[in-house]
C-alpha cells in the first residue's frame, strides 16, 4: 500500500497552507485552547438528595429500572432483583466484591483478557450481566463505565440482554463537565469509555421509540446510599 | 402510498439532477411529503423542549463554536498528534487524498483479512465515498447494522436524512421490505416487531463476521481516541466483536482534548434527537489486549477539505458535528425531503458542503435551494452560519457562469449588463423609469397590481403578482416638495 505513505505529506501540506496561523505544534495549540470560552454550567447546584432524585428520575424517563439501597443491604438488594427478574445464570467480572455475587445464582466469572476469560458464546448464553460503574451523570440519567476489573470488558455489558449495575451515591455527579474533572482527578484519560443512557433503542421508523434492539433490552440501576455522598 | 413510482434518487452529485428537478418527484407524492413532515415534528419538538431545559444552551453553543474553530485553525498539528497517540496505542493511520484512494485502502485492508464479508456501522463518510457499491463490485459482501441503513439496503433505497436516514419511509413500507428480503411471512408493521426483525436479522452476523467497518463522530488529538454516538448498540456489536476494525473519518472530526467531549456530547444528542444523552457512546483509544478488535485502522480522508478549510469564512462549514438539526429546521427542506439535494448530505448544511466538496463544479444549484430564512443557523449547536455561506457561494457560482460565453446571449445575465449601465448614470435610470412607466401602464390593472406579463415577463407573473410603477417616483416627490406640489397626484 504505497498509496498510504505517500498521501501523508501532501494532506498535511495542504491543510498547513490552508492555515497558516495555526500552531506548529499542538503544544502550542494547547495555548490557545486553554483561553477558549467556557462559560457554561462546570458545577451542578443541586443539594446530594436533589442529584440523586434527579439521577433516579433520569433513569427511569430513558426506560431504566431503578432502586435504592444502603450499602449494608446491597447484596439482599442484588438478591432481590435477580429473583424479580427471573434470571438464573449470569456473568460477572472478576473485579466485584465477592458478596455482590449473591448465592442461589449460577455465576460465570470473565477474567478479562487471556486464560479464564469467557467466549463469546458463553456471554452471550448467560441471562444477564452484574457490574459496577466509574460515574453517574444525574443531568442525562447516564452511566459511565471505564471498563474497568469491576466493570469488566466491553463485550460483558454488551451481550447479555440484561444490565444490572451498581452505582454508589458518592459516584453520582449533577453536570457532564463534572464527570470529566473526577476523570481527570482519577488518572490521565481514560482508554476505553461508553457512556450508557437507558436501554438500548431506536426511533428510526416513523421516530417511535423503541426500546432493545442489539445492546441490553433491560437495564436495571440499584443506587447505593454509601456515607460518603452525605458528605457532598 | 407508492414512493416507489418516484424515480431511483442519485445521490451522487456529478450525476444528479439540479436540484428544482429533483425537487419535483418528491413535491409530488403526498406519502413521501407526509412521512418527512411528520418524522420532523417529532424531532423538532423534542429538540425544542430539551433546549429550552437547558439553561446553559447557548453558552454551550458558544464553546462547541470555539472549540471546532480552534480545532480547525490547528488542523496541521492535532493531526499529527492524533496520529502519533493512536499508533502508540496500538491502531494504524492510514491517509487519504480523495474517495477512490480511501476505497483502495479500505480494499486493501479487507484483502488482507481475506474477508469476504464486512458489517458496518453507519457512517455518512463512507457514503460519501461511496463505499458500499466499490466493495460489492469488488465481490466483497456488505451488511450494514443500523436499522435506517438496513431499511435503506434492503430497500435498494438511498439515506434522506444524515440521523435518521429511512425518516422517507414509513412502517408499511418498511414491512413490506423486511417480509420480503427477510423472507419473514405475517410480519406485522408495529414497528417493535420491525425492531425485532432486524435484531433477530444482525444477531447472527455480529457473531460471525470479524471484520467491521465504521466512522467517527470524533477523534480526539490529545489520546488518539475515537468516539462513536449511537443508539441502537449495532455500533458497540461492531466495535467490540470484530477481529479487525477500520474506521474512515474525516480529517475535520478532531477534537483537541478528551475533556472537549464535555461540551460536545451535551448538544449532539440533544440537537440530533432530542434526547438529553443517546444510548450509548463508545470511546476507544487504539488495540487493547483481551477486550475488543486486535487490529485497528483509521483512514483519514481529506476528499476536499483542505480546500474547504483554505477559504477563511467557509472554513465554518467543516465545524459541523453532523446532527442535522439544521435539516430539521428548513422549511425547504421539509417540502422536499432529502433525495432532490442530489448527495447524501442534504439540506442546509448539504447545500454548503456539497457543492465545496465538489470543488463548485456539480451541485451549484445547492446554494440556491433555500430561502436563507436563517433557520438553521439559528439551530446550530457549532454556529455555522449557513445563509452567509450561501451567499459567499451564490456569488462564486455567478462568477462561473458570467465567465461562459454562451452567458453573452443569455436574456438574464443581458439585462443584467443593461441594468448595470442604466443603474450607474442618473439621466439613464430617469428615462428608463419613464419608459416603464409607459410600458407597463397597459398591463396594470385598476387595482394597481399588474397580473399577466407577456414573454419573458411572464416568467415572473406565473406565480406572483408584481404591483404596478406609481405615477411619481419619490425622487421626483423629494424634488418637488418644496414647490407645493408634492401632492398633486392625491
Amino acid at each position: 500500500m504505497t498509496s498510504t505513505v505517500s498521501s501523508r505529506e501532501p494532506i498535511l501540506n495542504r491543510v498547513r497552507a490552508a492555515t497558516p496561523d495555526g500552531a506548529p505544534s499542538a503544544a502550542d495549540a494547547q495555548r490557545s485552547w486553554s483561553a477558549l470560552p467556557r462559560d457554561y454550567i462546570r458545577r451542578g447546584s443541586l443539594s446530594a438528595p436533589s442529584r440523586l432524585e434527579l439521577m433516579m428520575e433520569r433513569l427511569r424517563e430513558y426506560d431504566a429500572e431503578t432502586s435504592e439501597c444502603r450499602l449494608e443491604e446491597l447484596p439482599a438488594a442484588i438478591g432481590a432483583q435477580l429473583t424479580r427478574s427471573g434470571r438464573r445464570t449470569l456473568v460477572a467480572p472478576e473485579g466485584l466484591p465477592q458478596e455482590w455475587l449473591v448465592p442461589g445464582f449460577k455465576w460465570k466469572i470473565d477474567h478479562g483478557s487471556g486464560n479464564g476469560s469467557l467466549d463469546i458464546g458463553e456471554i452471550e448464553r448467560a441471562d444477564g450481566v452484574l457490574t459496577a460503574c466509574f460515574c453517574g451523570v444525574a443531568d442525562s440519567g447516564t452511566v459511565v463505565l471505564h471498563h474497568t476489573a469491576a466493570e469488566g470488558r466491553r463485550v460483558l455489558t454488551l451481550l447479555p440482554d440484561w444490565h444490572l449495575c451498581i452505582l454508589r451515591a458518592s459516584q453520582v455527579v449533577q453536570t457532564l463537565p463534572e464527570y470529566f474533572s473526577r476523570s481527570h482527578e482519577s488518572a490521565s484519560a481514560p482508554a476505553l469509555v461508553t457512556w450508557i443512557s437507558g436501554p438500548s433503542a431506536t426511533a428510526d421508523i416513523e421516530m417511535t421509540r423503541i426500546k432493545g434492539v442489539h445492546g441490553p433490552r433491560f437495564l436495571n440501576v440499584i443506587l447505593v446510599r454509601d456515607e460518603d455522598a452525605a458528605a457532598t | 402510498m407508492n414512493a416507489a413510482a418516484a424515480p431511483h434518487p442519485v445521490l451522487d452529485p456529478a450525476h444528479a439532477p439540479p436540484f428544482p428537478v429533483a425537487a419535483l418527484p418528491v413535491l409530488r407524492n403526498p406519502q413521501l411529503r407526509k412521512n418527512v413532515a411528520h418524522a420532523i415534528d417529532v424531532i423538532q419538538a423534542k429538540r425544542a423542549r430539551l433546549v429550552e431545559e437547558k439553561t446553559d444552551w447557548q453558552a454551550l453553543r458558544s464553546a462547541a463554536a470555539a472549540i471546532r474553530a480552534h480545532a480547525l485553525e490547528n488542523l496541521g498539528a492535532y493531526l499529527e498528534l492524533f496520529e502519533a497517540r493512536c499508533t502508540a496505542a496500538g491502531g494504524q493511520v492510514h491517509w487519504a487524498s480523495d474517495a477512490a484512494e480511501a476505497r483502495q485502502i479500505v480494499l486493501d485492508l479487507l484483502r488482507q483479512e481475506n474477508a469476504a464479508e464486512v458489517i458496518k456501522i453507519k457512517s455518512m463518510t463512507s457514503a460519501e465515498i461511496q463505499l458500499n457499491p466499490f466493495l460489492e463490485s469488488a465481490g466483497i459482501e456488505v451488511f450494514e447494522t443500523d436499522l435506517a441503513e438496513i431499511i435503506l439496503q434492503l430497500g435498494e433505497d438511498e439515506p434522506s436524512h444524515i440521523v435518521v436516514p429511512a425518516l422517507h419511509v414509513n412502517r408499511s413500507q418498511v414491512r413490506e421490505i423486511f417480509a420480503r428480503r427477510m423472507g419473514i411471512e405475517n410480519l406485522s408493521d408495529n414497528p417493535q416487531a420491525l425492531t425485532a426483525a432486524a435484531r433477530n436479522y444482525l444477531r447472527e452476523k455480529f457473531l460471525r463476521i470479524p471484520t467491521a467497518i465504521g466512522g467517527a463522530n470524533f477523534l480526539i488529538a490529545e489520546t488518539g481516541s475515537v468516539a462513536v454516538v449511537e443508539s441502537e448498540g449495532n455500533g458497540r456489536m461492531c466495535l467490540t466483536l470484530p477481529r479487525t476494525l477500520i474506521t474512515l473519518a474525516g480529517i475535520e472530526k478532531i477534537l483537541p482534548r478528551y475533556q472537549d467531549l464535555e461540551v460536545m456530547l451535551q448538544v449532539l444528542a440533544r440537537s440530533a434527537t432530542g434526547e438529553r444523552m443517546n444510548p450509548y457512546t463508545s470511546l476507544w483509544t487504539g488495540v487493547r489486549a483481551g477486550d475488543g478488535p486486535e487490529r485497528f485502522h483509521v483512514v483519514l480522508l481529506d476528499n476536499g477539505r483542505s480546500r474547504i478549510l483554505a477559504r477563511k469564512n467557509e472554513r465554518q462549514t467543516l465545524r459541523c458535528i453532523r446532527c442535522a438539526a439544521c435539516m430539521n429546521a428548513c422549511p425547504v427542506y421539509r417540502q422536499t425531503g432529502g433525495h432532490a439535494y442530489g448527495s447524501v448530505y442534504p439540506g442546509p448544511i448539504g447545500a454548503i458542503l456539497t457543492p465545496q466538496l465538489m470543488q463548485m463544479r456539480h451541485a451549484q444549484s445547492l446554494p440556491y435551494a433555500s430561502s436563507l430564512c436563517g433557520a438553521c443557523f439559528e439551530v446550530c449547536p457549532v454556529k455555522i452560519n449557513i445563509p452567509e455561506v450561501l451567499i459567499d457561494l451564490r456569488a462564486v457560482v455567478t462568477d462561473q457562469e458570467r465567465l461562459r460565453i454562451k452567458r453573452l446571449f443569455d436574456p438574464m445575465y443581458l439585462g443584467l449588463r443593461v441594468a448595470a449601465l442604466v443603474f450607474s448614470r442618473a439621466w439613464l435610470f430617469h428615462a428608463a423609469q419613464r419608459m416603464a412607466r409607459i410600458g407597463l401602464r397597459p398591463f396594470t390593472k385598476k387595482d394597481g397590481w399588474i397580473h399577466a406579463l407577456p414573454s419573458i415577463g411572464a416568467e415572473w407573473t406565473q406565480t406572483r403578482d408584481l404591483r404596478g410603477l406609481p405615477k411619481q417616483t419619490f425622487h421626483a416627490w423629494w424634488a418637488s416638495r418644496g414647490k407645493g406640489v408634492a401632492r398633486e397626484n392625491r
